[in-house]
């Protein structure tokens, strides 16, 4: 029962040697070692040359600035007030999905920026952009101070039971990513009774585009937010919990249909300037996906002009796709008002992508939602853009304990 | 070779298929109405010129819906096929159906095999046909096929060995005259042609019918021209048909010529090959995602069906028998997404 030592790189350990003998953490919330080392990490991923190879490390660097930590840091501390004092949970036991390269950074990151120590499973099925992380961890550790090699552990191993099963018992929170599969396939597993989970199921997302607000939008504006909206959209194949599944028109039914056919021919656009293609075997996918879909009655039209985009007109509200059906398949609606969306939200739905809206009609229709779906509302471009409060939890906050002193 | 179903040149043939499958395509609207849904959201056109712009539907799509043109009380049999995900196709034959493709695959095998039925050698345990209510995909090819021969020898014990003693029994018996082989390509390659080999025994009265594929015979370098050239040496095997076929398709067969190397069309099927990037047919010699097409389905809209293979046409109206001739290349990979879901399933 051996992994394999991604950071710091080593030669295989048995797994009873992966977690420290105590579980004790010699570190504190915002330890300045810790803080230093992600400082390190996030200047060698801002590096040009790096950032140019993988655009996606660059928002990683950003997010683990020196400014950026410092920041988390104070205003857990405000928030809590004098009464309660925060300190780390002990060990955090990290299974962050295998697809989406840069998840386990920031879950790892900011349990590590809380004090924990932390052990790290990376996919043996991970991509490239999760080895040129590891390189960048690992070169750092150099320059920072011993005890970051002797708290964080990322680790290789494949469908071992066992090797879960060990870390598992010997955690105080577990962070769970991967769907409702990875999730309940996990949960197998105990936990020591004072332990934990923090889990990531399975998610769907859809944007929002106000009729009046693309009217009232410069061309340029229009051809910046399809732009984002393509990020969000093929960036993971469409696959990712917040990339939009289905596109709601918010307003004048008989306005919306130029706006549509509008945005449509823009995404495909930009879909094929920024360099995005869809394979022969995608391209099935999308029509056993959408074909299926219309066998439920779900569909009144749909069509494939390319490869790259297909446009289902949904039948209804209701008839939104939540699950993935190939990469560019999007349904579209048009409802006259947000609330309108209010029903048809659940536990399930995680962002929301809005262009052309007010700031008062968002938190209207947020606080209209309740808290029963939906976790963020974001613009057009930033669906993949990682935030320490993610699926409703604050997670800077999940990786410390409170103490409570009253006098 | 005398044949009944080989017969049409590839202008007439279509034609024919056009007018066949336009009236088949609305006899399945009227009939099944997720195939009816399908075909009013795509919006198309229910009198097409030409036979490449009837609708297709994605095989696949059996997997995962349930596509029926007759009412579940007129079904008699669902033929399903396993899929490398666990699910499968689930394809629903009424009486008329289930006789009309045990007629039409006799009539197409019938011009290799002749009109008797030959002793047969089955290269498959007896046990895969198994539970006659719920057929897997070996079991129904290995059933469908054995009502084509007699005194079977089913050459692989219970555990997947061949039984060498039966089958120089078998020859002893019937090896001089005509005898049917049936089997899985990479099987007879397995069990048959090496056994045979090492054995120095004399195949050459034997006729050949074989299907499923060249991937797991890719790792020992053996292709179609390959196979049949050792099993003409060896053996003395030379009439050799491989065959393309699927359960959403049943009873239609496209055949290797007896010149080898080309699968023909019988004349109530036809195939496309279409780019994969425009969906317009493929020039001949430009490979391209095979579209089959039949009209044997009457009980359920499999008339059109874009299959997952890759394909390529070599010429048309220019071969042993009239019509398209063509390969199968391999098969499309599977399409995989990021995302994140997925990815830890423990042991299961």
């Amino acid at each position: 029962m051996t992994v394999r030592m991604r950071f710091p790189a080593g030669p295989d350990l048995p797994v009873d040697e992966v977690l420290p003998a105590t579980g004790e953490t010699p570190l504190a919330v915002g330890d300045e070692r810790v803080v230093d080392f992600l400082t390190l990490v996030s200047r060698r991923l801002l590096a040009p040359a790096l950032a140019r190879r993988h655009p996606e490390l660059g928002s990683l660097g950003f997010f683990l600035r020196r400014r950026e930590l410092l920041r988390a840091v104070e205003r857990l501390h405000e928030a809590l007030g004098p009464q309660a004092l925060a300190f780390p949970r002990g060990v955090v036991f990290h299974i962050p999905p295998a697809n989406v390269d840069t998840i386990f950074v920031y879950s790892w990151a900011l349990a590590a920026l809380a004090g924990n120590i932390n052990v790290v499973r990376v996919s043996p099925r991970s991509a490239a952009a999760a080895d040129t992380i590891l390189e960048v961890l690992n070169d750092s550790l150099a320059e920072a101070d011993p005890v970051v090699a002797r708290t964080q552990r990322m680790i290789t191993y494949g469908h071992d039971d066992a090797v879960t099963a060990r870390l598992s018992a010997g955690c105080d929170l577990r962070v769970v990513w991967g769907g409702d599969r990875a999730v309940n396939a996990v949960r197998q597993h105990p936990l020591a009774p004072a332990a934990r989970d923090l889990t990531f199921p399975d998610r769907a997302s859809f944007a929002v585009l106000s009729v009046a607000g693309w009217a009232a939008a410069s061309p340029a504006a229009r051809r910046e937010a399809v732009a984002g909206f393509v990020n969000d959209a093929y960036w993971f194949d469409q696959a990712a919990c917040s990339s939009p599944r289905a596109v709601f028109l918010v307003g004048d039914a008989d306005r919306a249909e130029p706006v549509r056919a509008e945005f449509v021919a823009l995404l495909g656009a930009g879909a094929r300037d920024r360099g995005w293609e869809v394979d022969a075997a995608m391209a099935v996918e999308k029509r056993v996906g959408a074909y299926g879909l219309a066998a439920d009655g779900a569909v009144a039209r749909m069509a494939f002009p390319d490869n790259l985009v297909a446009t289902m007109d949904l039948a209804a509200l209701a008839a939104a796709p939540r699950e993935w059906l190939g990469t560019g398949t999007f349904g579209f609606v048009t409802v006259t008002e947000l609330a309108e969306l209010v029903p048809f939200v659940r536990r399930q739905d995680q962002t929301l992508t809005h262009f052309g809206f007010e700031a008062d009609e968002l938190r209207e229709f947020a606080r209209q939602l309740g808290g029963r779906g939906i976790d963020r509302i974001v613009p057009f471009g930033a669906a993949l853009r990682f935030a320490p409060i993610w699926d409703g939890y604050d997670l800077f906050r999940e990786f410390v304990r409170l103490v409570t002193v009253e006098i | 070779m005398l044949t009944e179903v080989f017969t049409l040149r590839q202008s007439e043939k279509e034609e024919r298929l056009r007018a066949e499958l336009v009236e088949l395509v609305a006899h399945h609207r009227r009939n099944c109405p997720p195939y009816d849904r399908i075909l009013a959201a795509l919006d198309t056109d229910p009198e097409p010129a030409t036979l490449a712009e009837l609708p297709w539907l994605p095989v696949r799509l059996f997997k995962t819906r349930k596509l029926a043109s007759v009412p579940d009380d007129e079904v008699i049999r669902v033929l399903t096929s396993s899929g490398t995900t666990g699910d499968v196709s689930r394809i629903h034959l009424d009486r008329a159906a289930a006789a009309t493709q045990s007629r039409m695959l006799a009539r197409t095998l019938g011009t290799v095999l002749g009109p008797r039925r030959l002793p047969m050698v089955v290269v498959d345990r007896a046990g895969v046909v198994g539970d006659r209510r719920s057929y897997s995909a070996r079991g129904a090819g290995a059933l469908g096929m054995v009502n084509f021969g007699r005194d079977h020898l089913w050459l692989l014990d219970a555990d997947d060995r061949p039984d060498v003693a039966a089958l120089k029994d078998f020859l002893a018996r019937h090896g001089d005259a005509p005898f049917l082989i049936f089997g899985f390509t990479f099987m007879v390659w397995r069990y048959l042609y090496e056994v045979a080999r090492d054995h120095g025994l004399d195949l050459s009265q034997g006729t050949l019918v074989h299907s499923g594929g060249w991937k797991k015979l890719a790792d020992q370098a053996v292709d179609n021209a390959e196979f049949r050239r050792r099993l003409g040496a060896d053996t003395g095997l030379t009439r050799i048909h491989n065959f393309y076929g699927m359960v959403e398709q049943i009873g239609t067969v496209f055949l290797e010529g007896p010149e080898g190397g080309s699968l023909y069309c019988p004349d109530f099927a036809d195939v496309i090959i279409r780019d994969p990037v425009t969906w317009e047919e493929a020039p001949v010699g430009t490979p391209g995602l095979i579209e089959v097409i039949s009209t044997l389905p009457t009980s359920y809209p499999g008339n059109l069906l874009l299959t997952e293979d890759l394909g390529v046409v070599h010429g048309v109206d220019d071969g042993h028998w009239p019509g398209k001739r063509f390969s199968v290349l391999g098969r499309l990979p599977r399409a995989e997404a990021r995302g994140c879901s997925d990815t830890y399933t423990g042991g299961r």
